[in-house]
């Protein structure tokens, strides 16, 4: 199945009681297979962007387009089954042991029970859990780590064009996350999944995207590659946020992604 | 204890016409609390005025509730059956709303965000976690409801009221012993048999 | 489980209640008051009717004859005893008839014109107030009838309940009916204690009904109304027009029960219950058989 192509055009949101937008004419397009970072400090609008896509935020301007076509004009049920969704508490259904879980989607499709168990340990070794030590764990019997590669299963299932991700490895512990961040590149990259994904750490947003959409209060700063941001930021404020910290040891980091993905495009 | 052991078969009896009572009541008044828990456990403005107003209900004197509708209804099974039922009203729904919204929010969100429709969600997800307090509810209900019941006795004829209710008549402490010991027990047995039930859904903690 | 799946549950589950009521209709419904006199009587009228094959419903305990009344004219009950005193001061506010041939024929006539309900026979039993004392105590003072307390009061101290005091035919009847007398001292106490008090020399003369059990089982003596004072109380089966055209059967067994009840048999019958604390349904079971085992009056 073909990846997904993500359109936003002068979307805005603004949440009632609030005298300014959330997110303010937002414009920009993820071509299919990317994996787009939206960046920015909390409370600038990425996580509202992230779930206009999925229509769990209504937008008040604008539109936002999916394969052509606008998000409104779909049944959201159906519109939400085929894009995945993975947030930063995970969110694993307390009552369901994992492989429920992840079976949650095509189970609403109405695979087969043998089409399902097939992808759920497929999935479980996709994203590096041994499926018959974890097929009938409990989500409360699971460390951090686990439960969101648990949840990135559950959310890839049904073979999903697009995936949503809000923050999915704030929660994880540090050395846990570089693994997970690891699995993802290559996990997107093999399902040419369309992915967005949110987070304001610079330094995964480096290490994830493809291109970079820069956020500060509902609107965007500048989109571009990982290089692109760090050797020609558009603004001062991108400037200071990419090279803060250790920027040195990013420098490195950035041309040296580069240099593989040049290498092997 | 001379009564019950007089007049086992009796007591007996009214101890099955009592839980029959209670049972049936408790069958009623779940199928209206359940429904309209869930409709008020997703408004926040709604359900404080609802369960306020059912707990109004509740602090009202059973004998009094009782005379009234044994005005409306004459004697005999109705009126206390229809007062059970909306005494349990306050402790069901109640426990229907407490349960619902303790469901995480995260997962009603992941849920969501996954595509289940909205009666997807509250099946799939927040009323199997919501179930255990549910039945702690019906636990709580049940057992306040076998006391309530009591009352039957002395309106209707009806369960082991009346044999505390002819006891006091009669002035045969025997007779209200036995009755009263019979609701106990009754009281104890229902409630084992909820714990077990209400332990039984909660999600399991052993591991895979 | 589905929501449809668990509303069909509870409908099947609620199903036995309102089959329940509208069985109960095929039942007789026999009442009775909240003492146990009443209970006795109705106990006895409900294993008559079961014993010739009608199946009975109990609703006794009533709690007043306003209550008992209610239930009959709304026809939550199709029969009670009832005591001709009571029907004629308490529901018909009718002064007091001390014969107790006419209070029927008045209570008889008025309950069918007014309430469509029917008399049935009345027992012999009168259970009307009354004044009690000790053999030795009526041989040491002459007492014989209420003359004679009236007479002897200021020497006697009286030991009563509440009610009687209250009661416009009780204490303060009685002292305009026998000429404004006075006790020598008044106590009220627990209608279960008040004969007690009589016995533990605490008290002279006591008020009392003439069926209690206390009479026979304390072997006390009852001072004669010679000045008619006191209403008829005889008491009999009160049943609902409809539910005897329904059951014409109702009638010729409680018909051939209520004229066995006499004075000496509820008082023994009260004090088995109350004295030796056994169960009613026991007492009016042996009542029934005895009465069997006689050969049948008209």
């Amino acid at each position: 199945m073909k990846a997904a192509q993500i359109a936003f055009e002068s979307v805005a949101v603004r949440y009632p009681g609030s005298d300014r937008n959330a997110v303010d004419g937002v414009s920009f397009d993820l071509h299919g297979g990317e994996l787009v970072v939206l960046l920015g400090p909390s409370g600038c609008g990425k996580s509202t962007l992230l779930r206009t896509v999925n229509r769990l935020v209504p937008l008040d301007e604008g539109r936002v387009v999916v394969d052509g076509r606008d998000v409104t004009q779909l049944d959201p049920v159906e519109l939400r089954r085929g894009i995945g969704y993975v947030i930063q508490a995970v969110g694993l259904f307390a009552h369901m042991s994992v492989a429920q879980n992840i079976a949650v989607v095509p189970s609403l499709q109405g695979w087969t029970a043998s089409q399902i168990a097939q992808r759920v340990d497929e999935l479980l070794a996709l994203v590096g859990l041994e499926p018959a030590a974890y097929r009938n764990r409990r989500p409360s019997k699971l460390s951090g780590g686990e439960a969101q590669r648990v949840g990135v299963a559950r959310a890839i299932a049904a073979r999903p064009r697009a995936l949503l991700m809000d923050e999915p490895f704030g929660a994880v512990d540090v050395l846990a996350r570089t693994a997970l961040q690891r699995e993802l590149v290559r996990i997107v990259s093999e399902l040419e999944t369309t992915t967005l994904f949110v987070t304001h750490d610079v330094d995964e947003a480096f290490r994830l995207a493809d291109r970079i959409v820069v956020m500060r209060t509902g609107r965007v700063e500048q989109v571009a590659t990982p290089l692109d941001l760090f050797d020609q930021p558009a603004t001062p404020y991108v400037r200071d946020l990419v090279h803060a910290g250790d920027d040195v040891y990013r420098r490195y980091f950035v041309h040296a992604r580069e240099l593989l993905r040049t290498a092997s495009a | 204890m001379t009564y019950l052991a007089a007049h086992p078969a009796r007591v007996a009896a009214l101890a099955v016409s009592h839980l029959e009572l209670v049972g049936v009541a408790l069958a009623v008044a779940l199928f209206i609390a359940v429904p309209l828990g869930l409709w008020a456990a997703r408004r926040p403005n709604v359900a404080p005025w609802l369960l306020g107003t059912l707990g109004a209900i509740y602090t009202i004197p059973s004998l009094a509730l009782l005379a009234v509708f044994v005005e409306w209804f004459g004697l005999g099974f109705t009126p206390i059956f229809v007062a059970l039922v909306l005494y349990a009203q306050f402790m069901l729904a109640r426990n229907v709303v407490a349960g619902i919204n303790d469901v995480d929010r995260a997962q009603v969100d992941a849920a969501r965000g996954l595509g289940m429709s909205p009666p997807q969600v509250l099946l799939r997800v927040e009323f199997p976690q919501a179930l255990p307090v549910l039945i702690g509810g019906v636990r709580i209900a049940a057992i306040a409801m076998i006391s309530i019941a009591t009352l039957g006795g002395y309106v209707g004829g009806v369960g082991l009221g009346v044999l505390i209710f002819n006891g006091l008549t009669l002035h045969q402490p025997q007779m209200i012993v036995a009755g009263s010991l019979a609701a106990c027990a009754l009281a104890i047995a229902v409630d084992a048999t909820l714990r077990l039930a209400e332990a039984k859904t909660r999600p399991s903690t052993s591991s895979g | 489980m589905s929501i449809s799946r668990a509303r069909a549950l509870t409908l099947i589950a609620s199903a036995p209640a309102f089959a329940r009521c509208a069985f109960d209709r095929s039942h007789v419904r026999i009442g009775s008051k909240n003492f146990t006199e009443s209970f006795l009587i109705a106990e006895i009228y409900a294993q008559a009717l079961e014993n010739a094959g009608m199946p009975v419903e109990r609703l006794f305990n009533l709690g007043s004859t306003q209550i008992a009344m209610a239930a009959m004219r709304r026809g939550d009950i199709d029969c009670y005893p009832e005591y001709t005193g009571t029907a004629l001061i308490d529901v018909l506010h009718l002064p007091p008839i001390a014969d107790s041939q006419t209070a029927y024929d008045v209570v008889a006539r008025l309950f069918a014109q007014r309430y469509d309900i029917v008399w049935l026979r009345p027992s012999p039993m009168n259970d009307s107030q009354a004044l009690a004392t000790t053999p030795e105590i009526a041989a040491a003072a002459h007492l014989s009838t209420l003359s004679d307390i009236a007479a002897a009061a200021p020497h006697l101290r009286l030991a009563t309940i509440q009610e009687f005091l209250a009661r416009p035919d009780g204490l303060p009847g009685l002292q305009t009916r026998y000429g404004g007398f006075r006790f020598r001292e008044i106590r009220t106490y627990d209608i279960a204690l008040k004969y007690r008090a009589l016995l533990e020399n605490k008290a002279d003369v006591a008020s009392a009904f003439t069926t209690d059990g206390a009479i026979e089982s304390d072997r006390l003596v009852i001072l004669r109304d010679d000045r008619h004072l006191w209403s008829a109380y005889n008491v009999a089966p009160l049943a609902r027009k409809a539910a005897l055209q329904a059951r014409p059967a109702i009638a010729r067994v409680l018909n051939a029960v209520s004229p066995a009840i006499t004075d000496q048999a509820a008082r023994s019958m009260n004090a088995a219950v109350e004295n030796s604390q056994a169960d009613p349904a026991d007492v009016a079971a042996t009542f029934l058989k005895m009465l069997k085992g006689r050969p049948s009056q008209s």
